[in-house]
Formats: structure tokens, C-alpha cells, sequence
């Protein structure tokens, strides 16, 4: 063997390498989420998340630091721009569900060097991050072009409600 | 009446029937001592009781209506203004009119003006009919007016300025009852009692003055919560229980001027030489007395503008209304007053007692239901809640009239010979007598 | 006035006072202010979050077991609503104890809604008024209220800064108070947040301990400048109320008063109050000192009355 086959060959197995690392980071991306934590009044969503990632300039569009791979957000660059991959990258890692249960509220005021103070719950993080985006996208932006009432969201809202010959409203 | 007196009919006026030597039964008393017929023609033929018959005709079913259907349907359920006419007048206007109760009692007991004792028991009388009519208007418009005693022995809240009133006002009215308890007794013949109430009669004074100086400004103290509601002009943060407790002077006197000129006027026949014969010289002795409250009212009133600076707001719409209201319930019957006064003359001054009267029931409904939520639109209320006001005090008219015929308020209930020969026999003999023609007009009430 | 001993009127005089002063106790007044139970419990109601889905008032509505609403929840054509000759906004009413409105304001490029409801306060002024104590800010933060003593002299309403308490005037025979009460019964009591700030998809609502709430409105101020008015409501406020605002608008703009101050409502009669024991130590010994002096011992005038005074006195047969 030659130097430049032998060149060739190691420079072959290093891209190999490289592919399958960088493969093996976007391996557990998923295709499709599932969002279905909070489904009493209205379906769980079925999220398209490689289309998203297709249209989204960079992950920290929506996963601000934690994917390892640098944020365009101003306010976390200065600590984060090189930060690893988090453990847990999926929204509900870090935005709970019951936000405001005694548990979570007592836990948060024990954890006193915990830096994101305020940081909404996951209903807020889902509705703040993909309506925000969709709005200013064309995405859609109505309650029921992302999750269909169920039958029980119907009663609570009083969607058959007829207006009766009192005034409804006031004083 | 009048006919009857023509026929020789003489209404009740001792415990015994001159004519038959027998005592008076309840029942001949309570019809006056005319038969049923005759009463009954009398009352047929008085003008007035048409007019009464009409508002009870239209009037006693939207009572009952509120009764049985709720606030709501007589009034328009307001959360805005959740205080109508129904407390406005009934209780914030009612209240201030019967402080001549408080006010005559301490000039003749306390002050021992003696001089105003002919009038004395009408305004007791009128000081009583006010509060109680006053709590049935409450009745009428409190949400769940069976619980009326809770503040007194189910649940307190002694810090709410209510609470204050509530206690006052059942106290004083029992101070009250007391007060008019001695003509109820002569006219009962229940001697031992009316000794008892006028043992005590300083007493029931006192505390007469203590609880109405408090629950008058108290009333006024209950718009200290909401400052920002009630249109400054009639709003005083440091000063509002003092401008209610001031007005209550001027409007109880006036009221008692004003009672007794209707009943000089439609019950004379009622009214003995006593009442008749002192009526104008009391009268004016009220107006004097009401003069100086008004003309401190005034003061006061120009102290509160100063003290919170509200000249400016004089030049708005609401600054003319109130100055309207001042130049009418204040002015204008000091100004008659003082020319009555002057002059001697009586008409004049009840005249001013008339125009007082309706300036206090202007300046309560103003800082109550007009110049309440003066930022907010503006109420007028219910048509069922103004018949229903109407009612009450027709009712309140009623039963004035009803005593008034009745009880020795107007005249003097003239004792059995038997209890006056006993009286005199337990006295010693005088060592001196000096009997000054000045002395015979003057009543003893024992 | 026939004759009287001195015994005999000091004995009737305190007989006669000792109804007022019986009627007149009063528990004594702490001169300071309350500035609130330490773990109160409180809401900050961010007004740049809400959108108006009106998803607190369906929840309120749920807990609460409240009639059916006369137009479905998902209906914002209610924005549009006005009463008294367009006057005024939506209010809560005996069927609804909260309601969001629609604020056009000047300031800002798209709407802003507001939610109302009753905002706890610190010192409420219903509390203070209620004179069968029907209220009690309890140690979670909420005022709650007792309909079972609650007489109907509806004096809270009149209190109320905020209008917030509505009256069933509808119910002949049980007419009571209507008013948010943070979910006290259902949730607040076990550790739960109220219904409206779990459903709000915007989480425009954060519940939390009050002084802990203060804290993240002035920190999301500072950390977003310009989003907001640099001003926390109901911080302060008549007291302190335990339910405050954030808004990206001036606060006149969105229907709230700007200027209540900040005593609570109770500071208002605390002067008349004191003037009540005063008033009941002073008056017997003024008035009977003035009845006393007005007795005439001898001349002028009532020269009938005194002979007469001075003989009963000796008959003694009264």
C-alpha cells in the first residue's frame, strides 16, 4: 500500500466515523411526538416534529439550550452557546405539568440555587412556544386547528348554551 | 269628626264616661267612645282615607310580591347600587326626621325647659313612629329579614360601623317605647307603671342623647366605606358623622313643627287648650333651636369643602346641584327663620320647617342613591320599589293617626276624681303657695 | 318633673346607661394594620398573556356549580357586551363569578384582556363591613363568606372598591353573597390551585405564596423591559390584595381604578370608632352635669316646679 491509499483509507473511516456520530446525535430525534399529558377537554396532539425541524432555523427555536448544539436565544447565549446535550432534551423534562401543585411550589422554594425561577408549566411552554411561532408564520392559531374538543370539552365550554330572556353578564 | 263634634259627641279623653259614670272598657276606648257605626261614618267620610285606600289598593300586593318573589321583583337588582330608595329614604331619611325624640326630651327633661312640655309627647311619639318604621323598611329590604336579631345574639361583627347601628337602634328603641310607655299607661290606667318610667325618665334621657349622637353619625359613618363612591361634595373622610349627626337636629325639631301644624290643622278637635294655646309660642322656641343647628350645618359643611379643597368641584354640574341643595335645605329656611323669629310670625316658620324637611330628605337620598356612584351611570329606582316606600309611610301615617286619636300625646288624660283626691290626700300641707298665672299654664305630668 | 332623690336618680341614671353601654362595647381596635398571613396563598395575573379564550370563566363555572351560561364559553362575541347605555363592561354576577373582558386600548397594538374576580385583599373592606362577620380571610389567602348568617343588609357591596360582591336577589327565600372564593372549599383547603389558574392554557394566571408572587412580578418587569407598566397591582393597593396584575398598559386603560391608595377600607372608620367609647364615657356625666346646673335652686322663673320638687321630696310618698 501506497501512503496515499493508506491516506485515502484512514480519511474514508474517519468520515465513516463522523457520520456515525453525528447520525448517532440526531438517533433519538424523534419523527412524531406524542402529546397527550393533559387530554380531559381536548384531544392530544399529534406533532409532526420532522417537518418542524425541516422549517425551524436551528433547534433552539424551540429546545432553547438543551440539544447541544449551540442557541440563537440572546438571553441564554452568554452562559449556553457551547453547553452539551442535556439528559433529557423533551419539553416535559424541565416544564412539569403540575406546575402548581403544593409539591412542585414547595420544591421550587427549596432548590434555592435554581436559576430559571418563573419558568412556565407545560401547557403554558407548548401553547407560548408553538402559538408565538405560528402566528408569526401562518401556522395555524385557533384551539381546535391543533386539538379537537372531546366530548366532555364541549359540556365545559357550554358550547349548545341558548341564550335565555335574561341578560346575561351584569349589574 | 267634625260632624260628630257637631252632635254632641265628645271623643275619650278620662278613664270614665262622664255620661254613664262607668270607667271606659278597651274597646270603647279604642273606638274613641263611639259606636262602631259612628266611627266607621267618619272615617268614611274623611277625603284623605279615599287617597289611602287607593295606595294600600295598589300598594299592599307589591308587598306582598316582594315577599313571596324576591328582591328582584321589586326592585332592579342592582350589584352597582345594592342600597335603593327602600333604604334611602326608609331608613337614611326616616332616621334623621325622628331625632325629635332625643332632641325634646333633653331641652325638657334635662335642660328642664319645661315651657316645651306641651309638645314634649309629640315628638316622642314621633321619634318612636320613626325608628320602628324606619327597622320595617328595613324589614322590607334586607335579603333575609327574619335573621334581623343575628347582629344581636347569633353572630357579631363588632368592628363594622352596622354593627353600631343595629345595637343602637334596637336600644334606642326601647329607650323610645319607654319614653311614649307613660301615655300608654294613662290611657291603660296603668298608674304603677307610668311611676316607674318617670323615675327613671333622666336616666332613659341620657342614654336618649348617648345613643342617637352615635348611630345618627354612625349612619353617616357608613359611607366612610366607600370614599371613592360617593361625589366629594357630599363626602367628608374626617367630618361625614358629624354633617349627619348635625342635620339630624334641625331635622327632627322641623319635623315635630310640621307634625304639629297637620295636626293643628286636620285634629284639632284632638288637641286640648294646653297643646292648642302654647302651639305657636313652642313652634317658634323649635325654630330658634333649629336656626342655630342650621346655621352650624352650614359652617361645617363650608369647613369640610375647605379642609379637602373642594372649591373647584363647585363649578361642575354636580358643584350647582349641590349648591342648590344648600341654598334650599339651608339657606332659604334660615333665612325664613330668622324672619319669623323677627317677626312672630308662625306660619312663616312652618313654613321653614316644611322646606327643611325636604331639604334633609334631598341631602340623604343625594350622598345615598344620586351622588353614589356619581362616576359609574346613574340609577333610577324600581316603580315598585317607589310604590312600596309610599306604602310603608302611608302605613306609617296610619298608625301615627291611629295613636294620635288615641293616646293622651294632644291632650291631657283628665284623672279619676278618686285618684286625684287621693294624690292630695298623701300630700303634706304646702307651707308656702305662690301660684304665678305663668304656672297655670304649664302641665305637671304626674 | 316631679321630685326626685339623689340615690334614687344616680340608681335610675345608671339603670338607664347601662343598655348603652352594654350596646355600645366594642371589641377594642389593634392600632396597627395586618400585613398578612405569611403563607398566604395569592394569584399575579399577567394581562400580557391572556388572550381571552375565556377557558378560567368555564373552569370557574364547573367548580363552582354554576347555572348554565347563556352563550358557550368559547363565544368572545360577549367582548362586545355593554350595559347602561354602554357604560359599562361585564361584572361578576350571582351566576358568574369571574369574567375576562376586552380592553381596546390606546397604548397597546392588540387587545388586552383583563380577568375579574374578587382579589382577596389583605384587609378586605366586605370583611370590615359585615356586622354578623359573615366574612374570614383565612389563613390560605382566600375570603370566604358564611351564608348561613349572612343577614342581607348587603353593606359589603356598598364596601367593596373593587364592586366585586353580587347578591342573589332572584332567590325569594335564600338570597345570599356570590363571589369567587379562590376555590376554598374544593381546592385551596387541600393544597390545590383554584380551577381557572389550572385550566388557563397561557398559564396567564401563576398561583403561589403571595410574597412570593411579588417577587417574580417585579423580576419578570425587570427581566422583560418595556413589556410592562413598572408597576406590581395590588402590591400595595388598599392594603394588599393576594389576586395582582401585571400589564403592558397603563392600568386606567384596562378598567382599574389607579389611584385607591393604599390604606385598607377599614382605616376609613377606624377614626369614627374611636370616637364611639369617647362619646359613651363622656355624654352621661356632660348631659346630667348640664340637667344638674339647669335645676334652678332658688329665683327666675319654674317657681311652681321647685316648691313642688321640695315638698314631694319631703312626702316621700312617690
Amino acid at each position: 500500500m501506497s501512503a496515499k491509499q493508506i491516506l485515502t483509507s484512514l480519511m474514508t473511516v474517519f468520515t465513516f466515523v463522523m457520520a456515525v456520530t453525528v447520525a448517532q446525535a440526531f438517533d433519538d430525534m424523534p419523527d412524531q411526538v406524542s402529546i397527550d399529558v393533559m387530554t380531559q377537554y381536548f384531544d392530544g396532539v399529534e406533532f409532526d416534529h420532522e417537518m418542524h425541524t425541516e422549517l425551524g432555523e436551528d433547534c433552539s427555536v424551540c429546545h432553547h439550550h438543551s440539544t447541544g448544539t449551540g442557541t440563537i436565544d440572546d438571553r441564554c447565549v452568554r452562559c449556553h452557546a457551547e453547553s452539551n446535550e442535556t439528559a433529557e432534551v423533551a419539553c416535559s423534562a424541565c416544564h412539569a405539568v403540575d406546575t402548581f401543585s403544593a409539591e412542585h411550589i414547595n420544591r421550587q422554594a427549596a432548590d434555592v440555587y435554581q436559576f430559571h425561577i418563573d419558568t412556565p408549566g407545560l401547557k403554558a411552554a407548548y401553547h407560548w412556544n408553538c402559538i408565538g411561532c405560528h402566528e408569526q408564520m401562518d401556522g395555524p392559531t385557533g384551539c381546535q386547528d391543533c386539538h379537537a374538543r372531546t366530548p366532555e370539552g364541549d359540556a365545559f365550554y357550554h358550547v349548545d348554551a341558548q341564550a335565555s330572556a335574561a341578560e346575561e353578564g351584569g349589574h | 269628626m267634625k260632624h260628630l263634634l257637631e252632635c254632641g259627641v265628645k271623643p275619650v279623653d278620662s278613664p270614665v264616661n262622664e255620661k254613664t259614670d262607668q270607667p271606659w272598657t278597651l274597646k270603647r276606648k279604642l273606638f274613641l267612645g263611639l259606636t262602631p257605626g259612628q266611627y266607621l261614618g267618619q272615617a268614611l267620610r274623611n277625603p284623605f282615607n279615599w287617597i289611602l285606600g287607593i295606595i294600600f289598593a295598589i300598594g299592599l300586593p307589591v308587598i306582598a310580591y316582594r315577599f313571596l318573589f324576591g328582591l328582584s321583583a321589586v326592585t332592579h337588582s342592582s350589584y352597582d347600587y345594592p342600597w335603593g330608595l327602600l333604604l334611602g329614604f326608609g331608613l337614611f331619611t326616616m332616621v334623621p326626621l325622628s331625632a325629635s325624640g332625643f332632641m325634646l326630651g333633653t331641652t325638657v327633661e334635662i335642660f328642664g325647659r319645661h315651657d316645651f312640655e306641651p309638645i314634649e309627647r309629640l315628638a316622642l311619639l314621633n321619634g318612636l313612629l320613626g325608628y320602628f318604621f324606619a327597622v320595617v323598611f328595613l324589614l322590607c329590604d334586607l335579603g333575609q329579614p327574619w335573621r334581623l336579631p343575628y347582629p344581636m345574639v347569633v353572630a357579631f361583627g363588632p368592628a363594622a360601623v352596622l354593627f353600631l347601628v343595629a345595637w343602637h337602634v334596637a336600644t334606642y328603641l326601647s329607650v323610645q317605647i319607654a319614653e311614649v310607655s307613660v301615655s300608654f299607661f294613662e290611657w291603660m290606667g296603668w298608674l304603677g307603671g307610668k311611676r316607674f318610667i318617670r323615675r327613671i325618665a333622666i336616666g332613659l334621657t341620657v342614654a336618649g342623647i348617648i345613643l342617637s349622637t352615635l348611630h345618627q353619625g354612625a349612619l353617616g359613618a357608613l359611607f366612610l366605606y366607600a370614599p371613592g363612591k360617593v361625589h366629594p361634595l357630599w363626602f367628608s373622610a374626617p367630618f361625614q358623622w358629624i354633617f349627619f349627626f348635625c342635620s339630624s337636629i334641625p331635622a327632627g325639631l322641623c319635623m315635630v313643627i310640621a307634625v304639629s301644624t297637620i295636626v293643628k290643622k286636620t285634629m284639632a278637635w284632638r288637641c286640648d287648650s294646653n297643646f292648642m294655646d302654647n302651639l305657636d309660642r313652642c313652634t317658634l322656641g323649635i325654630a330658634k333651636g333649629a336656626s342655630m343647628a342650621l346655621i352650624t350645618y352650614l359652617t361645617i359643611k363650608l369647613i369640610g369643602i375647605a379642609h379637602d379643597n373642594e372649591w373647584g368641584y363647585l363649578a361642575t354640574g354636580w358643584g350647582l346641584w349641590f349648591l342648590f341643595e344648600i341654598a334650599v335645605a339651608v339657606v332659604l329656611p334660615l333665612c325664613l327663620f330668622a324672619y319669623a323669629i323677627h317677626n312672630q310670625r308662625v306660619g312663616v316658620a312652618r313654613l321653614g320647617a316644611f322646606i327643611t324637611i325636604f331639604g334633609i330628605v334631598l341631602n340623604r337620598l343625594n350622598t345615598s342613591l344620586i351622588a353614589f356612584n356619581w362616576q359609574l351611570y346613574q340609577e333610577i329606582p324600581h316603580i315598585f320599589e317607589v310604590i312600596m316606600t309610599v306604602t310603608v309611610f302611608c302605613i306609617y301615617i296610619v298608625v301615627y293617626r291611629f295613636i294620635l286619636y288615641r293616646l293622651p300625646i294632644l291632650f291631657a288624660w283628665k284623672e279619676q276624681p278618686q285618684e286625684a283626691l287621693a294624690a292630695e290626700a298623701a300630700k303634706p300641707a304646702p307651707v308656702r303657695t305662690t301660684v304665678s298665672p305663668a304656672g297655670a299654664m304649664y302641665r305637671k305630668i304626674d | 318633673m316631679s321630685g326626685i332623690s339623689r340615690r334614687r336618680f344616680l340608681a335610675a341614671s345608671v339603670a338607664g346607661c347601662a343598655a348603652t353601654t352594654l350596646a355600645g362595647s366594642k371589641k377594642a381596635l389593634a392600632a396597627g394594620s395586618f400585613s398578612g398571613y405569611p403563607d398566604g396563598m395569592g394569584v399575579l395575573v399577567d394581562l400580557t398573556r391572556c388572550i381571552g379564550c375565556r377557558s378560567c370563566e368555564a373552569a370557574c363555572n364547573k367548580e363552582q356549580n354554576l347555572p348554565a351560561p347563556n352563550k358557550p364559553f368559547n363565544d368572545k362575541s360577549v367582548f362586545d357586551e355593554t350595559f347602561h347605555g354602554g357604560k359599562q363592561k361585564r361584572r361578576p354576577t350571582e351566576k358568574a363569578y369571574t369574567v375576562v373582558n376586552r380592553y381596546d386600548a390606546e397604548s397597546a397594538s392588540k387587545p388586552v384582556y383583563r380577568k375579574v374576580q374578587c382579589n382577596h385583599c389583605q384587609e378586605p373592606a366586605c370583611l370590615s363591613s359585615c356586622f354578623v362577620n359573615a366574612y374570614t380571610k383565612t389563613p390560605e389567602g382566600a375570603v370566604v363568606y358564611n351564608s348561613k348568617v349572612c343577614v342581607g343588609c348587603r353593606n359589603c357591596m356598598i364596601a367593596c372598591p373593587f364592586n366585586v360582591p353580587a347578591y342573589s336577589y332572584s332567590s325569594a327565600f335564600d338570597p345570599v353573597i356570590k363571589k369567587c372564593i379562590m376555590c376554598y372549599d374544593t381546592r385551596l383547603k387541600n393544597g390545590l390551585p383554584p380551577a381557572c389558574v389550572e385550566i388557563c392554557p397561557q398559564e396567564a394566571l401563576t398561583f403561589g405564596k403571595r410574597k412570593d408572587l411579588i417577587k417574580i412580578g417585579h423580576q419578570r418587569i425587570q427581566t422583560h423591559p418595556g413589556r410592562y407598566v413598572d408597576h406590581l397591582y395590588g402590591e400595595k393597593e388598599l392594603g394588599g390584595t393576594n389576586w395582582m396584575y401585571l400589564s403592558s398598559v397603563p392600568f386606567e386603560e384596562v378598567g382599574f381604578d389607579p389611584n385607591p391608595g393604599n390604606e385598607p377600607i377599614i382605616n376609613n372608620v377606624k377614626d369614627f370608632l374611636s370616637t364611639v367609647p369617647m362619646v359613651l364615657a363622656i355624654w352621661p356625666a356632660m348631659f346630667t352635669g348640664f340637667h344638674l346646673l339647669a335645676k334652678k335652686k332658688d329665683g327666675h322663673g319654674d317657681h311652681e316646679h321647685d316648691v313642688e320638687e321640695h315638698h314631694d321630696e319631703e312626702g316621700g310618698a312617690q
